[in-house]
């Protein structure tokens, strides 16, 4: 009788340990964090780049709703901010306020990140920024809730003089002093952030500035300018642009004749490579984007090694969601690969030593984010400008790289650490806009 | 003095007949509207929407069902034609006794809808017809033929429009109706039919602009954002409802967009054709060709 009662004694208790252990893991994936995502999926922006950062984030997110982190599930919650900075603020109070999530996240234009930022890190909630670049989103702001591993738009700007400085004389057989460049862009908060980085760029490297000029995204005629243009003999041209502005710009450009030595750009609109092919056909050829490394082109040699497969699983997820795609947008690897040392760095952090994903675990965990050069699927390192400095919240280890596109490939041309070919500089003589 | 004389040099002339040639393009987006006012006393705030509509039948025709343009934008001619026609049936006819800002309220309604249904029904992507017309060159200065072709569409539009007007027992009817919507029914006139007319016609022209500016532009769900607000005033400030002011206006407004971008910052062509616009809306309200009362 005994050993019945014993017996029955221990299947009693493996019973309930059992479902004990059932339950804790139910309990432990009740803990959620839910994300509120906002990017352009309407309006001009959306076929700017937008859509294609929304893809990379939501990879990214689809993949952490399965897996979760550290016990929390994690759930997106999607919102459209409509290419205007207005529905971005509201919509972000929106999430935060009535869907209750627990952060934002995403954000295209600099237009939207300025104010959102602001009224974001007002409320004390947390914003990770994943693809917006404008510097002004930080300057002086000292925020406490709002990070952002993407490079700055004056990083862009002064990248691209640094490369065209450094050829101006073997390519162009010139001095610095004796180059003519022209400095164009729309004139929102990005273009004007990244002109900026031109401009302070130029001065450094003694281009001859011949003409520095911005024009509203969609103005329905750039004659004008492409008429300056023309007038001002530029060898380089810095653009900054979103599309179709872009491609309107060249069509007016090849229609009146304007020629240059080489053309600059500064992602968004250049980033979109077939939407380019598409408006220029073999005018795309050469042109140039500056733009965070594309993850399917970055050195992998350098790379930590458990990064390679997550970059193979982005491709692949993209190519199931928009096949037959000649070269894949350097936009969804960084929508995917920022808002991935998010989720694999910053929240296990905030979960595990923090204890939870309240602002304040959040925002201790980003600070103490730590990633050497070679440890994001863009190449670069991730370590945050902390309180009191003058870009709070941004990454001190971000850059971006130039990018050239030849003959329907992608190459990365600057700097000679990441080089992967001898940049083609400038227009080969015989192409539409070269002046040789 | 000499930095003032170098102004004046062929990139000057080049400015002017760029201005001219936008002109052009803003003319022909102008006329359709014109028309529609000038006859049913309706401001279709969604006339840049049907110019979007058309440019993408023209993409779909053109691109993917591969038919030849000259014989794809009859047919999209056609098809915005009757999307005027429909527009007027369905949304204004109803509305027609009801106040002016119902109306207005009621085309811009169809504006959301009509960008929405494009977002829905063709994506976000910008698309491009791929064709690429010659360069006339002259010099130093070369022009686009696509604009002097939309700058000949804008002439032969306006001429043809007149005619028709002015030669035709329906164009007699158009212009009757116009002056005095009660009486005409008086006389034998259907007004519902002449409004159809009217409206298809208006249709027409938007289609025919979409031919054209499909040649210059990219096609996405708001290229209308581009046109729209500008059309408008132009039409407003050549008096609505005014074929020639609205002619005229289309190339005064272009002209100082361009020669303003070309002395100043191109903001500043644009900051100056609005002022030039409010000043004008001061000086002369009913539009620059309005008779003085």
């Amino acid at each position: 009788m005994p050993v019945r009662r014993v017996a029955r004694w221990l299947a009693g208790l493996s019973v309930a340990l059992a479902a004990l252990g059932v339950a804790a893991p139910t309990q432990a994936q009740d803990k959620k964090i839910k994300i509120g995502v906002i990017f352009d999926l309407t309006g001009p922006l959306a076929g700017g780049g937008s859509e294609l950062q929304y893809t990379g984030v939501k990879i990214m997110l689809d993949h952490y709703a399965k897996t979760g982190v550290e016990g929390y599930k994690v759930e997106a919650v999607y919102a459209d901010a409509q290419s205007k900075p207005d529905i971005a603020i509201n919509e972000a109070v929106r999430l935060l306020e009535q869907e209750k999530v627990d952060m934002v996240m995403g954000f295209f234009s600099s237009a939207q990140c300025v104010p959102v930022a602001a009224r974001v890190d007002q409320m004390k909630k947390f914003m990770w920024i994943t693809t917006c670049i404008s510097s002004g989103v930080f300057d002086g702001k000292n925020y406490k809730y709002v990070f952002r591993p993407q490079a700055a738009g004056n990083q862009y700007g002064m990248m691209t003089t640094d490369f065209i400085a450094q050829y101006s004389l073997s390519k162009f057989g010139k001095e610095p002093k004796d180059l003519r460049v022209a400095i164009i862009h729309e004139d929102g908060a990005y273009g004007v952030d990244v002109s900026k980085g031109n401009e302070a760029g130029a001065k450094k490297a003694g281009f001859n500035i011949v003409l520095k000029e911005g024009y509203s995204a969609t103005a329905p005629d750039l004659s004008a300018l492409v008429t300056k243009l023309k007038r001002a003999k530029p060898d380089v041209i810095f653009h900054t642009g979103y599309n179709p502005d872009i491609t309107l710009l060249f069509r007016q450009a090849r229609e009146q004749g304007l020629k240059f030595g080489a053309i600059v750009g500064h992602g968004a609109g250049y980033g979109v490579y077939e939407k380019l092919k598409e408006g220029l056909g073999a005018d795309a050829n050469y042109l140039f984007n500056t733009d965070p490394i594309s993850i399917w082109l970055a050195n992998q040699k350098g790379m930590d090694p458990k990064l390679p497969p997550v970059i193979k699983m982005v491709g692949e997820e993209f190519d199931k969601l928009k096949p037959g795609v000649p070269i894949r947008s350097a936009h969804v690897g960084i929508g995917a690969a920022n808002a991935y040392v998010f989720l694999d760095d910053v929240l296990p952090r905030a979960i595990k030593k923090y204890g939870g994903v309240d602002p304040d675990a959040l925002r201790k965990a980003a600070l103490d984010t730590d990633i050497p050069e070679g440890g994001t699927m863009l190449g670069y390192g991730v370590k945050f400008y902390g309180e009191g400095e003058q870009y709070a919240g941004q990454n001190a280890r971000s850059f971006p790289v130039v990018l050239q596109y030849i003959d329907d490939k992608s190459y990365v041309v600057w700097p000679k650490s990441q080089m992967q070919r001898e940049t083609v500089l400038p227009l080969p003589a015989g192409t539409t806009y070269s002046y040789k | 003095m000499q930095s003032f004389l170098d102004i004046f040099d062929i990139y000057l002339l080049e400015a002017v007949i760029n201005g001219i040639l936008l002109g052009g393009v803003l003319a022909l987006l102008a006329l359709g509207l014109n028309l529609i006012f000038g006859v049913i006393d309706v401001t279709w705030i969604c006339y840049a929407e049907l110019v979007m509509i058309g440019m993408y039948g023209m993409y779909y025709l053109v691109q993917v069902f591969h038919l030849p343009y000259w014989a794809a934008a009859p047919l999209v001619i056609l098809l915005v034609a009757l999307l005027g026609a429909a527009l007027h049936f369905f949304v204004i006819a109803p509305l027609l006794t009801a106040p002016p800002i119902n109306q207005l309220l009621a085309t811009g309604g169809v504006l959301f809808i009509l960008q929405s249904f494009a977002t829905v029904a063709f994506g976000i992507d910008f698309r491009n017809l791929g064709i690429r017309l010659p360069v006339l060159a002259l010099g130093e200065m070369n022009f686009s033929y696509a604009r002097l072709l939309s700058f000949a569409a804008a002439l032969i539009g306006m001429v043809c429009v007149y005619l028709f007007l002015t030669r035709t027992f329906t164009g007699t009817a158009i212009r009757a109706i116009a002056q005095d919507r009660q009486i005409m029914p008086l006389m034998g006139v259907d007004p519902k039919r002449i409004y159809l007319v009217t409206s298809a016609i208006g249709g027409g022209l938007a289609g025919l602009a979409a031919c054209l500016l499909v040649l210059q532009y990219d096609v996405h769900p708001f290229v209308g954002l581009s046109f729209g607000p500008i059309t408008f005033l132009i039409c407003v400030l050549g008096g609505l409802g005014n074929f020639i002011g609205g002619f005229i206006a289309a190339f005064v407004f272009a002209e100082i967009i361009s020669l303003g971008g070309l002395f100043s910052d191109l903001e500043w062509g644009y900051v100056l054709a609005f002022a030039f616009f409010i000043v004008m809306m001061f000086i002369r309200p009913a539009g620059l060709l309005a008779r003085r009362s």
